[in-house]
């Protein structure tokens, strides 16, 4: 469903991403790490089409975003770390607004709309302006909007930010939720715990290079920890001198991902 | 639905609900800023329709005829470029610079619906100044020339055609400048201003010399002949502004026909230009986004912030790579506590890297820059009461302006620290000085802009002295009094759940600064310049001369102004202060 193959961004000189190969499938939850500034962000920003890779390419359900790209973004939906909705837009006003982006059927629209306010809890405030949401409200309204349209890619950038443990939990319940129904969620973040119980595969990124890419079980080998997802985290990331293996040399075979 | 349908429902709904808040929050706001177009509104029109009415009985100037066309040509040029500046820097802001970007360009909706929204609203924010000072000089263009129903009913049509050409060449300019310059987009946009406003200081020096004394003692025509060879440049037959006043020239004959002529060429033109930028924005505006964000200047991320700031200004340490601007205003404002000076030069930071917010004072002052430029050929041979009357408009027009600018810029400034105030908050410096810093910058602002459209336009009457220094001492207690205000009442009234400046602005404390702001000024220009002017007026015009100001009263009265305008300020500071000083956070 996401394909990343070979790609490389380049900021000036600098190389924000380096050759860069992800294949992954449907109904997939894909957890993303990284320390601050290993290109996370940048990786998300090209498999939306909102930067285009210097070399390779990125495919979204078969369509390349360059050559596709209208196509490729009508499959996904993308919550920023700090996501957007219109001020001056009631909630409901804004969830129409994306139904009627993303072409849905009126009749279908309805259904949907309501469906995502019984989800996330929206009605006392759905016909508020959304200047007046607290951040959780925000959230769970953004997400609403999100999962309106029925995506078949979830693109996720620290969603837990800021969230009450409620509010994490329900969160957590509905990524697994959606990947089970065969939505592919690609999940970006810095809360390993979350990522240890939810994620089908890991991938750590640093640098802008691939430097582990598994299942959980897998990364243990890799990093020759049995521990906790932050001590493989830690322990594959640390500095080039202190790691026994070279990142260069690190192999990951690209096979099919296995459930945990 | 289809993409621009829904975009048209979006902005119906984003317009509607604003609509309503902005009422239900406060309903003197649109009151008064209705009460307020409609006084400059009325103003334009009475003084455009003295104008020519003057030209046509008095000088017997043909409405029709060529004189009466350049004065059309230069306001539709001057519009022509203020439109693709505003719309160009509003397009920018929109299209590369606003958290709306990423939502979108991440939806499935095509580039170039993306642009034709913003595109729209672009324009319609830009001319709404063409709005409030265009049509009242072209009604009252009709009216004096007592034109038919159908000149009115082509206006508006003219107009919405013509906007179309300078909106599309600005919005065009943006997207190549962000693709082809994204490391120099600001320093380009900066070489192109400096460029206009030479080439219009320049033309406005030939112009001053031309309309010299020494030319009018030629015969009149010979010296109508060569001044208006200076406004060749307006008059190419291939200017859309010219095509505007050809048109609007040829209904006023009743040649209905080649008015409509004109008309078309400014649709078929403005369509095919707009046809131009919006094809290109389906390619130049994902790149452009692209290229801005990944191919910008990474200097910022190697500016580290260590040390006192203060003494690194001051030593001018390389651990600080602040831009010259910055050094060059921290050494200005020597004569203020260093640690103030840093929380000025962090507000003027802000301020100029926000395009939408320094953009609209530009247009602004673009705007009346270009009225005290060409006022100066309605008044050459007028003098006394008429130049004293126009001179004292002038100065109420900048205090105005000013007035605007304090309370949509300075009054929202200590609101928009908002959560991060609590950094200010726990600096090592007195809450005061905070307060001290935003007067200052905003007085140092106030004073630059206002006191240099005050001087050109006095300069432009060939004012006195007296006058001139009255004015500029008038807009000195005008800025101190209006900073005072607008900090003091800030601080007063703050919002730190607002990031929106003209939200702020629009709410209950930005509603009493604004009308705080308006008396305080109608108090300090009527203690302060309109005694002056009202014994020189009627001083001159003996048959007016019923009420008995003499200059002792005119001295008195602005000696009272003066207390009024040190008073006021402080008042407001000191609450401010107090209010700061109470401040939980």
């Amino acid at each position: 469903m996401i394909k990343l193959d070979r790609v490389t961004k380049q900021y000036g000189n600098k190389t924000a991403v380096h050759e860069l190969s992800l294949d992954i499938a449907a109904g997939e939850l894909f957890a993303f790490l990284g320390p601050n500034g290993a290109g996370k962000t940048t990786t998300i920003k090209m498999m939306c089409g909102l930067l285009f890779p210097t070399s390779g390419a990125v495919y979204i359900g078969g369509h390349e975003l360059r050559r596709d790209g209208d196509r490729a973004r009508q499959l996904l939906s993308y919550v920023p770390d700090q996501p957007f909705l219109y001020e001056k837009l009631t909630g409901r006003e804004f969830l129409q607004f994306i139904t009627d982006m993303y072409g849905l059927p009126r009749d279908k629209a309805v259904e949907r709309i309501a469906e995502v306010i019984e989800l996330f809890e929206l009605h006392e405030f759905i016909d508020d302006l959304t200047e007046r949401y607290s951040h959780g409200m925000r959230q769970r309204t953004v997400f609403a909007s999100a999962l309106v349209h029925e995506p078949r890619v979830l693109i996720v950038d620290e969603p837990t930010v800021g969230l009450d443990p409620h509010s994490v939990r329900r969160l957590k319940d509905l990524l697994r939720r959606q990947a089970d129904q065969g939505t592919t969620v690609f999940l970006s973040s810095h809360s390993l715990d979350v990522v240890e119980e939810l994620a089908d595969r890991i991938a750590i990124i640093e640098h802008g290079r691939l430097v582990a890419c598994g299942t959980l079980k897998a990364l243990r080998d890799q990093a020759a920890v049995d521990g906790s997802l932050e001590e493989v985290f830690l322990t594959l990331t640390r500095p080039v001198e202190d790691r026994v293996t070279t990142r260069d040399s690190i192999s990951f075979p690209r096979s099919a991902w296995e459930r945990k | 639905m289809n993409q621009a349908l829904l975009f048209q429902n979006l902005r119906i709904r984003l317009l509607r609900n604003s609509w309503r808040a902005m009422v239900l929050q406060s309903s003197m706001r649109p009151l008064t800023i209705f009460l307020c177009s409609l006084v400059v509104w009325c103003f334009v029109f009475a003084i455009s329709w003295g104008g020519f009415l003057f030209l046509q009985t008095e000088v017997s100037v043909p409405m029709t005829g060529e004189i009466v066309g350049v004065l059309l040509d230069l306001l539709f040029l001057s519009l022509a470029v203020l439109l693709v500046f505003s719309s160009g820097l509003i397009l920018y802001g929109s299209l590369f610079a606003s958290p709306e970007t990423t939502f979108l360009l991440s939806s499935p909706v095509a580039a170039d619906q993306v642009f034709a929204y913003k595109f729209q609203g672009a324009i319609a924010f830009s001319s709404w100044a063409f709005l409030l000072l265009g049509v009242p000089i072209l009604i009252a263009y009709g009216i004096v020339c007592d034109a038919s129903w159908i000149f009115y009913a082509l206006l508006p049509l003219f107009f919405l055609g013509f906007t179309l050409l300078p909106g599309s060449l600005g919005g065009l300019a943006a997207l190549l400048i962000v693709n082809y310059f994204p490391k120099r987009r600001k320093q380009v946009l900066a070489a192109c201003l400096v460029g206009l406003v030479m080439a219009v200081v320049v033309w406005i020096y030939r112009m001053a010399q031309a309309s010299s004394s020494e030319l009018w003692r030629d015969e009149m025509r010979e010296a109508v002949t060569r001044l208006l060879s200076y406004f060749q440049f307006t008059r190419n037959p291939l200017a859309p502004s010219h095509w505007v006043s050809l048109g609007l020239r040829s209904v006023v004959r009743g040649e209905v026909g080649l008015a409509l002529y004109y008309l078309a060429l400014v649709w078929s033109n403005g369509l095919f230009l707009y046809l131009i930028a919006a094809i290109s924005s389906t390619w130049l505006y994902p790149r452009g986004y692209n290229r801005m964000t990944t191919g910008g200047d990474m200097r910022r991320a190697r500016v580290a912030s260590v040390g006192d700031g203060a003494v690194a200004y001051a030593c001018g340490s390389d651990s600080f790579r602040e831009s010259w601007v910055d050094r060059l205003l921290y050494a200005a404002l020597f004569f203020i506590h260093p640690r103030t000076r840093l929380l000025i030069i962090k507000d003027f930071r802000t301020f100029r890297r926000d395009p939408q917010q320094w953009g609209q004072i530009l247009a602004f002052c673009g705007l009346m820059l270009l009225y005290f430029a060409n006022i100066r050929r309605f008044v050459e041979n007028i003098s006394g009461p008429y130049q004293s009357g126009i001179s004292f408009m002038n100065l109420c027009a900048v205090a105005l302006l000013l007035c605007t600018y304090t309370g949509r810029f300075v009054f929202p400034m200590l609101s928009l620290e908002g959560r991060k105030f609590w950094i200010l908050g726990l600096l090592p410096l007195e809450r005061e000085q905070l307060l001290w810093g935003k007067f200052v910058f905003s007085m140092t602002g106030g004073i630059l802009i206002a006191g240099g459209l005050v001087l050109v336009s006095d300069l432009m009457l060939l004012m006195p002295a007296l006058p001139v220094l009255l004015h500029l001492l008038t807009v000195f207690v005008l800025s101190a009094g209006l900073s005072g205000l607008s900090v003091g009442l800030g601080a007063c009234m703050p919002n730190f759940r607002e990031s929106d400046p003209s939200k702020i602005a629009a709410g209950f404390g930005g509603t009493l600064n604004l009308v705080a702001g308006l008396l305080f000024l109608l108090l300090v220009l009527g203690l302060m310049a309109a005694p002056w002017h009202a014994e020189t007026m009627l001083g001159e015009m003996k048959e007016l001369s019923m009420l008995p100001i003499g200059k002792g009263i005119a001295v008195i009265c602005l000696a009272m102004g003066l207390a009024v305008g040190a008073a006021s300020p402080l008042l407001a500071m000191r609450a401010g202060i107090r209010a700061l000083r109470e401040m939980e956070f």
